[in-house]
């Protein structure tokens, strides 16, 4: 039986403050670089064949709840920008779907007492399937279905850029997403900027 | 990310480009006789215009007035060709796309490629959608081009955005710079160390890439706590508040002022804007039926309209 890290202590009082807005601008930071190189790295149009994005953004959410989540919306939009990927408004666009996408895997992580060190075979599901699966599903149907609303694809191609999409990012986010939350998490539960909430 | 490149003091030699977020520029380009906010609303003006427009011919007339915009700014165009392999590959997943999966509205017309059946209708609209979506996109380039991390805070300040979130994304994008800093120094260490990633395998260089962030995160831990101390330490809070409850003064702010070509040219983009997007949303000026290259395909092809 692993710990439960969610579970308050007795007497424990978790506020939000300035680390996890830092925190939250650190992350951006982090997702920005990683977002960019990996649309710069195998791109195939509005889609990379490997991006390992969305990764940062289930981790973010895991670890620091709704601040994770703001930077999952926030830093696409300026990977997107300067690796060329996808312009301003449509950047805009995705920022629901990136929201939803990074929220999942903090929500799920909270809900079923899953361990972000993935001690576990049920803690590896539980990323598997709300850190990676859902997460880019929804990203990939919502992404599609703004390049299709902008007019820059036809709907008849959006199930092949959906596919195209939930492939790219899916199996990135196991292997990088697994790899970081199983040697990171330890330091990370250790830091001020950990939530054990949503917001603190 | 933000600093003033070859600044030596002992050697008296004085800055002459600047460190934008895509490389250097001079400092003596024309876009630094503007107000930040005036570039910020030139990117906004350049990046959602041509949403727009769906004639393709105006989409690349754009693309030419950023591209002429670069030059003018005394942009190394040649830093371009990072964005070249994208730049390829959209156009390619574009149309691969829309040959495979063309739709099956019957009013389409069947064209024969050799030997391959397109339809006339779809491949032209992607056309259209692809110039739209390349002149939306050097739009940003010039932006990131040409500004830095402080221009991006002291525009986004100028149009009265919250303290809190225009220090988030000031200091996210300072942020990611100190990252690539430390991601270079983490690869020089094992190269030092004799590591060549050229005789790697692609599936072992992948996993190396995944094993920089490693470190990375740990610096990002490390780093927010120095940080959040720093703020706290000078009286910093979410509100963007002093102790006493008054706004904080802004000090990057006040250092910039407006000029009378600063509201000249924020009248002309606005003007523009509105223009363009009341002649699309009202009469369809700008509708991909008015493409003259759509008009003389149609004749040529025997299309009807």
């Amino acid at each position: 039986m692993t710990e439960n890290v969610w579970q308050l202590e007795e007497g424990e009082v978790r506020k939000p403050g300035i680390v996890h807005v830092v925190m939250l601008a650190l992350f951006t930071g982090i997702g920005i670089v990683v977002g960019t190189f990996g649309s710069l790295a195998i791109p195939i149009g509005f889609v990379s064949a490997f991006w390992p994005g969305q990764a940062v953004q289930s981790i973010g959410s895991i670890w620091f709840g709704w601040w994770g989540a703001i930077a999952s919306g926030l830093f696409p939009m300026i990977s997107n920008s300067l690796s060329g990927s996808a312009p301003l408004p449509v950047s805009f666009a995705y920022l629901p779907g990136n929201l939803l996408q990074g929220l999942v895997a903090g929500w799920a992580f909270r809900k079923f007492n899953a361990h972000p060190s993935l001690p576990t075979g049920k803690d590896w599901g539980v990323f598997i399937l709300w850190g990676a699966i859902v997460p880019n599903a929804i990203g990939a149907a919502w992404g599609s279905t703004m390049l299709v609303s902008f007019g820059l694809i036809t709907q008849a191609a959006q199930l092949v850029t959906f596919f195209g999409w939930f492939v790219g990012n899916t199996i990135p986010t196991i292997i990088l997403g697994g790899l970081i939350l199983k040697y990171v998490s330890p330091l990370v539960i250790r830091s001020k900027a950990f939530c054990k909430g949503y917001w603190a | 990310m933000t600093t003033e490149a070859t600044v030596h003091p002992t050697t008296g030699r004085v800055a002459k480009s600047r460190k934008t977020l895509l490389g250097y520029v001079p400092m003596i380009s024309p876009f630094y006789a503007y107000h930040p906010a005036t570039r910020l609303i030139l990117f906004l003006f350049l990046g959602v215009i041509p949403l727009f427009i769906f004639i393709p011919e105006v989409n690349m007339l754009l693309l030419l007035v950023n591209l002429a915009l670069l030059r003018w700014g005394r942009i190394d165009i040649k830093r371009l060709k990072m964005y070249m392999p994208v730049i390829f590959t959209v156009a390619i997943f574009m149309f691969t796309v829309v040959i495979l999966a063309p739709g099956n509205d019957p009013r389409y017309t069947p064209l024969d490629l050799f030997g391959k059946t397109i339809y006339y209708q779809p491949v032209f609209f992607t056309f259209g959608a692809y110039w739209r979506l390349i002149a939306m996109l050097f739009g940003t380039i010039l932006y990131f081009s040409t500004n830095r991390e402080r221009d991006l805070l002291v525009g986004l300040r100028a149009l009265r955005l919250p303290f809190v979130a225009s220090y988030v994304v000031g200091l996210s994008i300072r942020s990611s710079g100190m990252f690539m800093e430390d991601f270079r120094t983490i690869r020089e260490a094992e190269q030092a160390r004799g590591l060549d990633t050229k005789a790697m395998r692609f599936s072992d260089q992948v996993k190396l890439y995944m094993m920089y962030l490693i470190p990375l995160f740990s610096i990002a831990l490390r780093r927010a706590d120095e940080i959040s101390n720093a703020l706290f330490a000078r009286g910093y809070t979410l509100t963007g508040r002093t102790s006493t409850g008054e706004p904080r003064q802004d000090y990057i702010r006040s250092i910039y002022s407006y000029s009378k070509r600063d509201y000249v040219a924020i009248a002309i983009m606005v003007g523009i804007f509105v223009v363009t997007a009341l002649a699309q949303i009202l009469f369809g000026v700008f509708a991909i039926e008015n493409s003259p290259l759509n008009i003389y395909l149609r004749q040529a092809l025997g299309i009807p309209f």
